[in-house]
């Protein structure tokens, strides 16, 4: 039997765990996107099992395997991952394979947001939002929450608004007090939800943005791209068009496969991991002062791989 | 422990001992006072120094009253030097002038004794009298306190001399550089700045101090760059950025949350290099390293991406 040789892109975010399989040529075999929901393990396994249904096993094998987000560590460990790479260069590189001509990459995820600055298809600066989660996909849930409608709907009433209400944008915690205050002073609900797009455009700019020139021509991403009101919102302080891929929140997950692709180290990767028992355990190391938090990942009951240690100390507590 | 048994004076190994250790120990050794120093830092220390000092204080203050607190109760006195101002423009920030008198009411139950250093040029008190003044109030006579300083201060010189000697050696050599700028006192620290270094180490990148410099050429160079720069100790990590960063790949300003004077010159920084890739990393008391590790690794795939390496 002659099967062609696959890569397998595995994106594990706070908020929801994509993955894709590819050829040679990046043509995608499979994808698959769903909620994380708290439970990275159990998200993997399950988009795992997603992806097998979908995927022919006679005619390809996957040889490469590649684990980006934030639990890219533990996930990498699981799936006996050939490369782990943190999501910014997953992305870039994700993003700058379909996209050649790309200058800016804006991005807005669950937790984080960042800015990628390419230039000739190589990403040359970036920044990433410091301490302060302002402004991204969790805080517009909870923002939806309030005003009572689904956030997959908010772009909808962004979009009949005329006159988006001003709602303070540099931290989440007053546009959030800013936000009660113009509900209770009567403004009409589009104009605020079109105004809490806006604001997490502006505040994206003001912080992430700072100090970088963003070029076009401009992709944005991540699950807020989803969004079409903070698109518009972006459209217009930018003053250029925004191309959302529809394929955006897939981008990681197709950086991790083409990494593992460029990368000279194969491993047959099969699908019994999703059949297997997996369970982390966090103990404090107790070593020193420091009382590291060292999390353990077993295997079958098996101790596969731990972390989280500053010293050697702490791996020999592991 | 008797009192007489106990060493005379506690240092905290914080904030300024970073900058002025070598000058502190020398001068109590030429003098013959018994020191005792506070045990590298930790995260039982920061988180000590957490509970005790106020809310808005910045980690780096924080940090030190963590180690003040080591050293409660195994000392004679404890050593909290004022430095407020080498003159009308020469000014520290106003931290490193209140924490004598923070420490000293924050511990005010529990009987231990405090001494300070005032060194305040607008009013009278350069570096040199002051510490003269000092050693005449720690019972030595003026000539005994100058000799003391005299030593102090070369033996600092030498100090930094010997960074800079061994910071030329590291520019030269081949491989990716990054500048890493930020007080000593974070950078240094074995508890906040030392885990970045030491991550960038094991990416092996060459790393250089925007802190290991002459202080005197740094502030020339700061002083062309922007001639209003308020703090001493910014004006040297700006030159010293200013100075290395044709050397290096990339640039990494790590600062403590909140630092006052870092969010004028970082900031101050980010908008006027071009060129070179900036990250700004900002510490606060997280115990995890994880947002830290994500961004040191993406900010050196971007500087092996220029480099012509795919992966």
């Amino acid at each position: 039997m002659n099967a062609k040789n696959a890569f397998l892109g595995i994106d594990v975010g706070s908020i929801s765990t994509k993955a894709v399989i590819i050829d040679d040529s990046n043509a995608m075999l499979a994808q698959e996107y769903i909620w994380t929901e708290g439970n990275p393990i159990g998200a993997v396994k399950k988009l795992l099992g997603l992806l097998e249904k979908q995927f022919d096993r006679d005619a390809w094998q996957i040889v490469g395997v590649g684990a980006t987000g934030s639990a890219r560590r533990m996930v990498g460990s699981i799936v006996g991952a050939t490369i782990v790479k943190n999501e910014i260069t997953a992305h870039a590189v994700g993003t700058t394979t379909f996209h050649p001509e790309v200058r800016t990459i804006l991005e807005i995820g669950g937790q984080d947001s960042k800015i990628i600055l390419v230039e000739n298809g190589i990403a040359v600066d970036y920044a990433m939002n410091t301490l302060c989660a302002a402004g991204t996909g969790a805080f517009l849930s909870s923002q939806a929450r309030r005003l009572g409608i689904e956030v997959e709907e908010m772009g909808h009433y962004a979009l009949q608004s005329t006159h988006p209400t001003m709602i303070a944008a540099r931290c989440t915690v007053f546009a959030e007090s800013d936000l009660v205050h113009k509900i209770q002073m009567g403004h009409p609900r589009e104009d605020i939800i079109a105004g809490v797009c806006r604001a997490v455009a502006s505040n994206y700019l003001n912080n992430v943005g700072k100090g970088k020139k963003i070029c076009s021509p401009v992709v944005f991403q991540g699950g807020v791209s989803k969004n079409i009101g903070v698109v518009r919102a972006f459209e217009d302080l930018l003053r250029c068009s925004v191309i959302v891929d529809e394929n955006g929140h897939l981008m990681g997950a197709m950086g991790a496969a083409i990494l593992a692709k460029r990368s000279l180290k194969r491993t047959l990767f099969d699908f019994s991991v999703e059949k297997m028992e997996f369970v982390t355990r966090e103990r404090g190391c107790g070593g020193c002062s420091n009382n590291c938090e060292v999390i353990c990942v077993y295997r079958n009951g098996v101790l596969i791989d731990f972390w989280g240690n500053r010293c050697e100390r702490g791996a020999a507590r592991a | 422990m008797s009192e007489q048994k106990m060493p005379m004076i506690g240092i905290p190994r914080a904030m300024l001992y970073y900058r002025y250790g070598p000058l502190w120990e020398r001068f109590f050794q030429v003098l013959g006072v018994s020191t005792l120093l506070s045990p590298p830092s930790s995260r039982g220390i920061l988180e000590a120094g957490a509970r005790l000092a106020p809310d808005e204080s910045c980690l780096s203050l924080k940090m030190l009253m963590g180690h003040v607190e080591t050293l409660i109760g195994r000392c004679n006195c404890i050593f909290i030097p004022r430095y407020s101002n080498y003159g009308y423009t020469e000014l520290f920030c106003t931290r490193y002038e209140g924490i004598y008198d923070q420490a000293r009411n924050i511990f005010r139950s529990s009987g231990q004794r405090f001494i300070t250093c005032n060194i305040d040029a607008q009013n009278g008190f350069p570096e040199a009298k002051a510490f003269e003044q000092f050693g005449v109030e720690l019972g030595f006579t003026a000539k005994e306190s100058r000799r003391a300083w005299r030593e102090a201060s070369r033996a600092l010189e030498q100090r930094k001399k010997a960074e800079d000697r061994s910071q030329k050696e590291l520019a030269g050599k081949p491989g990716i550089k990054v500048l890493a700028a930020g007080h000593s006192y974070i950078l240094s620290d074995p508890y906040l700045g030392k885990p970045i270094l030491d991550n960038l180490d094991a990416a092996g990148v060459v790393t250089l101090r925007a802190d290991a410099l002459e202080p005197e050429t740094a502030r020339k160079a700061c002083a062309r760059f922007s001639p209003t720069c308020r703090w001493i100790v910014s004006e040297e990590i700006v030159g010293g950025v200013l100075l290395w960063k044709e050397k290096a790949d990339g640039i990494i300003l790590v600062s403590a949350f909140p630092c006052g004077p870092d969010s004028m010159t970082n900031e101050l920084l980010i908008r006027r290099i071009r060129g070179v890739p900036i990250l700004t990393l900002v510490l606060d008391a997280q115990s995890g390293m994880a947002g830290i590790e994500t961004r040191i690794e993406s900010f050196l795939d971007i500087i092996r991406f220029q480099k012509g390496a795919m992966v």
